[in-house]
């Protein structure tokens, strides 16, 4: 009698702490603000071709190595510029091209140790901490916006932010440290002082934010939807 | 049947010269790892457009290896044929070592090898096949090992279930290893016909290098290996090969047709490097010249054109894993179809990629660890059997005895009746 | 018993104790040390305190002292993972331990340790005003 009581209460205490972890992780997931749901909307009729702002903020704020080689330089957001095809005096689109912060994010489904996660409120992060710097989501990302720390960063623009050592995956995470401070990203405050104001970063889920008026009242493109990724980066007049 | 092992004596100079020999790649190996923990990967010929190179082709190569020694193997241990229980042990380690290879092969190529070694058992991801991958590998090695005690035991249910055993795991981690790349959106991996080209590759260079391990072995040691065994390998192998050349046109030709994937695959077939090394290396020289060597008597039946054919096969299937891995990175992906990027701080274009030295010392090191080791083992373990030879019990094998009528040529081993 | 007898005893005692007595010596030397001895505390003066009075620290001194990484780990996997910033911060430690010389690399070299943590992590050698970056 004395064992079938035990496995009992063993049977009662496996359920009640399956029960208060399953209450820890909701408790996490609202303390993280759980129903936020970041995105950004990129006004490119507001964009002017030259203007680096955005580019040179997210470096400066980020600690995002330069080191003068195109093959080992970060770019957590880059200016690309479009052409039609077999058009050479063709209409030439420039954009800022940066994470796209997917609902279905392929870098964080093959992360072997899930260093790089989607947060719950929608924004994919590289833990620096457990990265093993296997590179594999650099190939699964399909809009080329992932990076991986070739060499050691000498520069530390900004010292109240960390800087990455060689060997660890990073890309764009919408500047969590200021958004979690209720802030706006690097990017976003380049660009309204540039003048220009075509970033826009808010909540999607809240349907009276500017960034849903902004997709509700306008033609908005995302690279590459087909492929299922669920990107949050929109575009205007792409 | 008896068969008696023994080991190789390994006190002749030229057994040493040879440890010295691996142990010095190693260390350089060693040296080459070193510097690239110290300063960062920035060393090898890596970039962000192209984060895989030289040791993961390695890896996924030792990796396919070690199916191809396996099946070997497993002829004497699933099927029975006691003709092949000569090699047994010996294709057991070999699968062993191998796959070792490819673990240390993919460790060395990471950014913070120092948490390879916790992070990904402590924090699994059940959708990564890079995490699932280890778990197989290292269960691999964990069955190899055990399916060679059974072999040193000898007993016979236990050499029958765990040669099963680690057939069935080898299609597991050979299907995993080709979907490492299959399941990546990439335009030229995404195919679910990629794990099975693997592991029809992962047949034919296992079953060529087995070839060339053991005639190499008995004939350096100056054992008998009988040539109707070889001969029957030779023509297993030349099967090998037509099934992983059907399915590699297959694949290509369903890339070449969905449109999506026809650029990429054009120029991965028609131009540059590539070219060469598909039609080249992995068509011409590493399947066909091979299959027509291995199928026409005159050549199928010489233990020199086999061994030559396998050396063509070992080298074609290098070829299919460099064309596996690289292509598909150096290729970007499409980010605005019906546009060109004509701007960009990046190389949004093809790129290519090129080797470093550190990077093929550090291969060298890790291929020379597995020889040092194999190499030992030879010497310390009961894996080398004192003779190999056929027995004409089977009405096939009778057959190829007599088709085999002729003189022999000097420096075969001599075929027994 | 008979006296031959305990002197065979005493030898293998001797024997098997003497040796142990010299290897754990050097640990009871060390035990005495940081424990026992009357001026243990005087080991305070081998880190750099910040001036008196203060607010004191997020946690009890002897909690820091064999559990701050523990501490650090759980932020840290709060703050990036979960998205979650309470009030600690390695910027809120360098209020009051501004060197990272005269503080954390004591106990860190006395202990033959090199945390991986200020490669990436700002925290000044040297004091405030004279910036030193050191890479991993």
């Amino acid at each position: 009698m004395k064992r079938r009581e035990f496995l009992r209460k063993g049977g009662w205490f496996l359920v009640g702490t399956g029960c208060g972890r399953g209450l820890l992780m909701v408790a996490a997931a609202s303390a993280a603000g759980a129903d936020t749901r970041w995105g950004m909307v990129i006004d490119l009729t507001r964009c002017p071709a030259d203007c680096r702002a955005c580019v040179q903020a997210c470096r400066q704020e980020n600690n995002v190595a330069l080191h003068g080689d195109t093959r080992h330089d970060i770019h957590w957001i880059r200016k690309v510029t479009i052409r039609k095809k077999h058009q050479p005096d063709g209409r030439e689109v420039s954009l800022p091209v940066l994470c796209n912060h997917c609902d279905h994010p392929p870098c964080a489904q093959v992360c072997p140790v899930k260093a790089t996660t989607q947060r719950p409120d929608g924004i994919v992060i590289v833990d620096h901490h457990r990265c093993i710097g296997c590179r594999y989501c650099l190939i699964a990302c399909p809009y080329n916006a992932r990076f991986f720390n070739y060499r050691e960063n000498e520069d530390w623009p900004n010292p109240e932010y960390p800087k990455r050592s060689h060997g660890v995956a990073e890309s764009c995470h919408l500047c969590a440290h200021r958004l979690d401070q209720g802030l706006q990203p690097a990017c976003v405050d380049a660009c309204r002082q540039a003048g220009a104001g075509a970033l826009v970063v808010g909540n999607l889920n809240d349907p009276e934010s500017e960034i849903s008026r902004l997709i509700a009242g306008n033609p908005v493109q995302r690279i590459r939807p087909d492929l299922g990724t669920e990107p949050k980066v929109h575009y205007i007049g792409l | 049947m008896d068969i008696h092992y023994q080991p190789l004596e390994g006190r002749s100079p030229g057994y040493r010269l040879l440890l010295a020999v691996l142990l010095s790649l190693v260390a350089a190996g060693f040296f080459a790892t070193f510097q690239m923990i110290e300063h960062g990967i920035h060393l090898s010929g890596m970039t962000n457009r192209v984060p895989w190179g030289l040791q993961i082709v390695m890896a996924i190569f030792y990796i396919g290896l070690s199916a191809g020694s396996l099946v070997v193997s497993g002829l004497y241990g699933i099927f029975g044929k006691l003709e092949y229980k000569p090699f047994a042990r010996i294709a057991a380690f070999m699968a062993m070592l191998f796959l070792v290879a490819g673990l240390l092969s993919i460790v060395t190529d990471q950014g913070r090898i120092d948490r390879v070694f916790v992070e990904p058992f402590a924090h699994l991801n059940p959708t990564s096949m890079f995490s699932i991958n280890p778990a197989l590998y290292i269960g691999h090695i964990m069955i190899c090992i055990f399916y060679l005690w059974a072999l040193f035991k000898e007993k016979g249910n236990l050499t029958k279930f765990s040669s099963v055993l680690v057939v069935l795991w080898a299609l597991c981690v050979h299907t995993g290893t080709g979907a490492i790349f299959a399941f990546v959106p990439r335009e030229l991996y995404n195919t679910a016909l990629l794990p099975p080209s693997f592991v029809a590759a992962a047949l034919s260079s296992g079953a060529a290098l087995m070839i060339l391990v053991l005639v190499s072995l008995f004939r350096i040691t100056g054992r008998v290996l009988d040539r109707v065994l070889v001969i029957w390998l030779g023509r297993l192998l030349a099967v090998f090969i037509i099934v992983a050349m059907y399915v590699i046109l297959i694949e290509n030709v369903h890339r070449l047709y969905l449109i999506e994937s026809r650029e990429a695959t054009g120029a991965l077939l028609f131009h540059g490097y590539s070219a060469w090394l598909f039609w080249g290396g992995l068509i011409g020289l590493g399947s066909v010249v091979p299959a027509l060597l291995l199928f026409r008597r005159r050549t199928g039946t010489s233990v020199r054109w086999i061994v030559f054919a396998s050396v063509l096969v070992v080298a074609g299937v290098v070829c299919e894993r460099y064309l596996i891995v690289l292509p598909g990175l150096e290729h970007p992906p499409d980010l605005f179809p019906g546009y060109e990027i004509v701007a960009s701080p990046l190389d949004e274009g093809i790129v290519t990629y090129s080797l470093s030295f550190l990077e093929a010392l550090q291969a060298l090191g890790v291929l020379s660890l597995i020889g040092f080791i194999f190499v030992l083992g030879l010497k310390y373990l009961p894996l080398l059997p004192t003779e190999a030879r056929a027995h004409g019990e089977s009405q096939m094998l009778r057959e190829l005895i007599a088709s085999v009528d002729r003189e022999p040529v000097e420096g075969e081993v001599v075929s027994r009746r | 018993m008979s006296s031959r007898r305990i002197l065979g005893v005493g030898r293998n005692a001797a024997v098997a104790v003497i040796p142990l007595l010299i290897i754990l010596a050097p640990l009871g030397h060390a035990i005495y040390v940081e424990v026992l001895a009357d001026d243990v505390d005087d080991a305070q003066a081998f880190l750099e305190l910040p001036a008196e009075p203060n607010d004191g620290c997020v946690r009890e001194t002897t909690y820091m002292r064999f559990h701050h990484w523990e501490l650090l780990r759980e932020v840290r996997d709060e703050v990036v993972r979960g998205g979650v910033r309470k009030e600690i911060s390695l910027t809120r430690c360098r209020e009051c331990h501004p060197s990272r010389e005269k503080f954390c690399n004591r106990c860190h070299q006395a202990v033959s340790l090199e945390p991986d943590c200020f490669g990436c992590h700002y925290y000044p050698a040297a004091a405030a005003g004279q910036r030193e970056v050191t890479s991993r």
